[in-house]
């Protein structure tokens, strides 16, 4: 039991960051945006924050800083993406080399400045008398909170309001929605920027809570395996916290399962969820081949309004 | 229904914002001639000033950085052969994923596929140890056009009998050929000699490709020009060709003129990651003589800005290669006169940005208004 | 083909960009040249031979608070102490990239230091072709007419860490993060857990490898395995100060490696093992200007100065740094030896002889752990 908790708490403090990403990648891609640039963005989110706070010492001032600073790469994207329509996996990937490398520039001087930061807990003295539950949950700080409550937000939004219908009419057929009178460049400038937004608060959470201190790259690739997450949890904000949880349990138990000398290397055991993704999609690709598709159909397809037939 | 109405007026408002009072507004022409020459050279000139504006605040001559760079990439026999070098896996891996894209397949694992055929290649180097010494290139060479062509297969399978979208599946399968480089190099394959340091043996000469005239260039530049050429002869003036880019213009159409598409699919993507795995095969062989962790700087993902610089053209990949090719040697010159590596990446991406965004932007042209939408 | 045509002549430009800055450069840093000559001849005025062009090599960057910053650090007492400024190319990857950029140094520098193990071939390479200029490999183990190799005794330290964990330990369980099954970092738990056990004989020392050296995130997960285990002393053989921080935020006492990390966790700080490479790379250079350089193989200890112990934390005990600096004073002065027989391996077959020592080439190699550890190193 005791090892399930800790497990637990492990995949909770390693999935965040990655749920924060994820989730914004799920705003793009819902309105039909590819963007490849979440390991930039999440670079410029940490490096703000931590400019900002070493400055500052304010938690909310360099909350809103790395909202900025991220919204800034989002504006870029969607103009390039959705007003000039260029191609939107050459400009993620651009998005990510100028991040990773305006965040290098901009970290040089704060680089190695240890944050002298604590983020408040929440404690939930409530919840202690539940088995599990309450170790777990009882004692998580504020952003791991904002975290899941981001998701169940945005799954009430997407799913249970009109919205959302629109948001998933952006992604699957923009001339529809424009014919209904859904601004569809509006849309999906909007949802582009928030999850832009949210890239930038994983990349905050990052050296907020996790490694309070500026180390050039520091993402390490996270930014990428949440592109993969997004379409491990489907484009589904609730499944995307399961996700991001269990791949954040799977690092976890790759360092336990070398503490137990247990044989199997850990690289296995990383490939699982990639593997899992590919055949859970072709199993259900199969069993519904005669319904439609559950990816954003427009996805990475700019839109143009005189290609309207 | 309250909601209904809200949801309206928050859509009008975002429609109105987004109209602003402008009195002219940009119209959309994909079909408007642009200027070849003036574009790409107004966007790259833009993207330097851009970055100028950060050279200067660091403290730098800008103009001083921009020649080094220059310098460092094309001004020198060796500066010319290193980014001729560097040039070629890109060159190969931009036609892999070009071939693709042309049929509308968004093939985006040209990563895994070099690393796959990387691993290919050395595979026959540690489980043929005592081949005679001619017969390892070509082993080689085609050990690694097989593995990255079948990890192309596994990309395509999914994408044509169970409708699983292959930038989704490309992308995931990256991830695990890096896992499974990394089990590789660190663990079964490691050089018992090398101090544990995660690589495999160096390999012997006959298992290395011939170098030219003194530089580490070597045969793998022709093997990519070669292959270029062979593609645009195979594009224009085949059959397959043809087919391919009926596919491309119209799925449907194509469908119905009786192509199959499936079987176009599985071929192309065979093809596209074999020329991946040629170029993984390639690097070993080549420049690293070894398989090490990290064998790919990211060269499948640069591949694809390559191929779409070049706006799919086999032989205009050629030129854009080199322009990145050079950017990247270009970028480490820089440091030597004080600029950090940073400063290079963001060049990078400001060019790219500015490229793309330029290409676009001259599709536009500024009208008046006419009030209707 | 219009298209090819304007990227020709995006070429084309550079090229012309590139012919005209090539005079306004050498303009310019002529002009610098002559500047750092009256610093320098200021500074030395007996000074007649031109100074050296030195140049460095780093696998991170300088901010990286850990193996790049302590190059970075000697890297500025060298140019302080000959007035040069060196060039510095950082974030170059081990493989292809490294040899293009070391080649390219060695076109005009003299002296060339590559600051990680896997820039070993390359340096070796191309030492072969510029015969003339030096080159400097740390940690590696292939040497050259014109090719040198350092490394400092780190496991010195680290056994002066581990008494100080071992006395620190309550429960005897001591955590270990370690970043890839090297030798050198292999040597470095062995000597950690032997300073552990030789004040505290039932300390275990659980090792996990974290298989990166850049990776904050993954480096604090790792951290948090051995701290979910139980252990109430953390040390890490890592780049980055997040094994530490992670011990810092449930009170255990954290240790790293490479560079004093004390502003981290002041509260839990113990002391890390220092790498001092400024006094050698001055002599180095030194040695090079009076032209009595010669390739050899460096194995550099307390002695000359090549390892540190970092100040210790606020909250160490007296009596733990009177242990260490005592232990530390034998050390220095060769009455001590720390792999000396009898020592064990993990499976309990003794490795040493009783009375005899470990030779160096056998240190340098060190693929097993001693008794007391807790861990794998993962199998050929």
């Amino acid at each position: 039991m005791d090892t399930a908790i800790i497990l637990m708490s492990a995949a909770i403090s390693a999935g965040t960051p990655l749920l924060f990403a994820v989730l914004g990648g799920i705003l793009n891609e819902k309105v039909g945006v590819i963007n490849l640039g979440t390991e930039g963005i999440m670079l410029i989110g940490a490096v703000t924050s931590c400019i900002v706070f070493l400055q500052t010492e304010n938690l909310f001032l360099t909350f809103l800083a790395a909202l900025l600073a991220s919204a800034g790469l989002g504006l870029i994207h969607a103009f390039v993406c959705i007003s000039l329509r260029a191609n939107q996996i050459v400009s993620g990937l651009a998005i990510t080399l100028f991040g990773t490398g305006f965040s290098a520039y901009l970290g040089k001087s704060v680089a190695g400045s240890a944050l002298p930061v604590s983020v408040p807990k929440i404690e939930l003295s409530w919840l202690e008398p539940i088995p599990f539950i309450g170790r777990v949950f009882g004692n998580l700080d504020i952003f791991s909170w904002l975290c899941i409550f981001v998701a169940i937000v945005m799954y009430f939004y997407m799913y249970k309001t009109s919205w959302g219908l629109h948001l998933k009419a952006v992604g699957d057929s923009p001339s529809t929605s424009d014919v209904m009178g859904v601004s569809v460049d509006g849309y999906r400038y909007f949802h582009v920027i928030l999850g832009s937004m949210l890239m930038g608060l994983s990349g905050f959470y990052l050296i907020m809570v996790y490694s309070p201190n500026w180390i050039e790259g520091m993402t390490a690739g996270r930014g990428w395996i949440a592109i993969a997450l997004i379409i491990f949890a489907r484009w589904n904000p609730l499944y995307a916290l399961a996700c991001a949880y269990f791949f954040g349990g799977l690092d976890a138990l790759g360092f336990r399962f070398q503490l137990l000398e247990v044989a199997i290397p850990s690289y296995f055991l990383k490939m699982i969820p990639y593997i899992a993704t590919i055949i859970v999609l072709m199993f259900v690709g199969w069993k519904n081949r005669h319904k439609p598709p559950i990816e954003p159909k427009a996805l990475g397809v700019p839109y143009f309004r005189e290609q309207r037939f | 229904m309250s909601q209904r109405t809200s949801i309206e007026q928050a859509t009008v408002e975002i429609k109105t914002s987004n109209k602003g009072v402008f009195p002219y507004r940009f119209e959309y022409n994909p079909h408007k001639k642009t200027n070849s020459f003036i574009v790409p050279i107004v966007s790259t000139i833009v993207a330097l000033i851009l970055c100028a504006i950060f050279i200067v605040i660091n403290g730098m001559n800008p103009l001083t950085v921009y020649g080094k760079m220059v310098q460092g990439a094309f001004g020198s026999s060796f500066g010319i052969s290193e980014t001729l070098l560097k040039a070629t896996p890109l060159l190969l891996c931009a036609l892999g994923v070009g071939i693709a894209y042309r049929i509308s397949i968004w093939n985006i694992g040209a990563e895994g596929q070099f690393i796959l055929g990387a691993i290919g290649a050395t595979a026959v180097t540690i489980f043929l140890p005592n081949l005679p010494g001619p017969l390892y290139i070509p082993l080689m060479v085609v050990a690694g056009i097989i593995f990255g062509g079948l990890w192309g297969l596994f990309t395509a399978i999914p994408r044509t009998y169970f409708r699983v979208n292959e930038l989704i599946t490309s992308l995931m399968l990256n991830y695990v050929a890096l896992l499974l480089l990394d089990y590789l190099v660190f663990e079964p394959w490691r050089d018992p000699e090398g101090f544990n340091f995660p690589g495999t043996p160096l390999f012997t000469p006959f298992q290395m490709l011939a170098t030219i005239g003194g530089t580490r260039l070597n045969q793998g530049l022709i093997i990519a020009v070669v292959a270029v050429s062979v593609f645009t002869f195979l594009l224009a003036k085949t059959k397959w060709g043809y087919e391919l880019r009926l596919l491309g213009a119209n799925p449907t159409a194509a469908a119905y003129s009786g192509i199959k598409v499936n079987k176009h699919i599985l071929l192309v993507m065979m093809i596209s990651g074999g020329l991946a795995g040629l170029a993984g095969s390639i690097e070993v062989s080549g420049v690293a003589h070894r398989l090490m962790y990290g064998i790919s700087p990211g060269y499948g993902y640069t591949a694809i800005i390559v191929a779409w610089l070049a706006k799919l053209n086999p032989f205009a990949m050629i030129f854009t290669s080199i322009f990145i090719g050079g950017l990247i040697v270009g970028g480490y010159s820089v440091q030597t006169i004080g600029l950090p590596s940073s400063m290079s990446l963001m060049l990078q991406g400001a060019i790219l940005l500015c490229l793309i965004a330029g290409e676009m932007l001259s599709k536009f042209r500024l009208r008046k208004a006419t009030g209707e939408e | 083909m219009k298209k090819v045509l304007g990227i020709f002549m995006i070429l084309l430009l550079f090229m012309l960009a590139a012919c005209s800055q090539g005079t306004t450069k050498t303009s310019e840093s002529a002009k610098t040249e002559e500047k750092s000559e009256e610093t320098t001849g200021e500074a030395t005025e007996t000074e007649e031979k031109e100074l050296p062009k030195v140049a460095f090599v780093y696998i991170g960057v300088p901010g990286d608070g850990g193996w790049t910053y302590e190059h970075d650090q000697a890297r500025k007492l060298v140019d302080e102490t000959f007035g040069i400024t060196s060039t510095t190319v950082e974030n170059v990857p081990e493989g292809p990239d490294a040899e293009r950029v070391i080649e390219e140094l060695a076109q005009d520098h003299d002296i060339i230091f590559t600051t990680s193990f896997g820039y070993m071939d390359p340096t070796f390479n191309v030492a072969q072709k510029y015969p003339e200029v030096l080159f400097m490999h740390a940690t590696g183990y292939k040497t050259a007419e014109n090719m040198g190799t350092y490394q400092g005794r780190g496991y010195q330290p680290a056994y002066l860490a581990g008494i100080a964990a071992g006395m620190l330990s309550l429960n005897n369980k001591i955590g270990y993060v370690g970043a890839f099954p090297l030798p050198e970092v292999i040597y470095t738990i062995n000597a950690f857990t032997l300073g552990a056990q030789s004040v505290n004989p039932d300390a275990e020392v659980s090792v996990v490898w974290s298989n990166t050296w850049f990776d904050p995130t993954t480096e604090r997960q790792a951290a948090v395995s051995l701290l979910d285990q139980g252990v109430d002393v953390l040390a890490n053989y890592q780049d980055s100060p997040a094994g530490i921080q992670a011990a810092a935020e449930r009170g255990v006492w954290g240790m790293g490696n490479d560079s004093d990390m004390n502003e981290y966790a002041p509260e839990t700080y113990v002391t890390n093992p220092i790498l001092n490479w400024g006094p050698y790379y001055v002599d180095v250079v030194q040695s090079v200007i009076d032209e009595t350089w010669k390739s050899e193989a460096v194995f550099y200890g307390f002695k000359e100065g090549m390892v540190e112990l970092a100040p210790f934390g606020k909250n160490v005990p007296q009596e733990v740094q009177d242990a260490v600096e005592a232990k530390k004073k034998e050390i220095v002065d060769g009455t001590f030896d720390i792999f000396k027989g009898p020592i064990y391996d993990q499976a309990g077959n003794i490795k040493i002889n009783d009375g005899e020592t470990l030779a160096d080439p056998d240190i340098l190699s060190m693929n097993w752990f001693v008794k007391g550890v807790k861990g794998t190193i993962p199998a050929e």
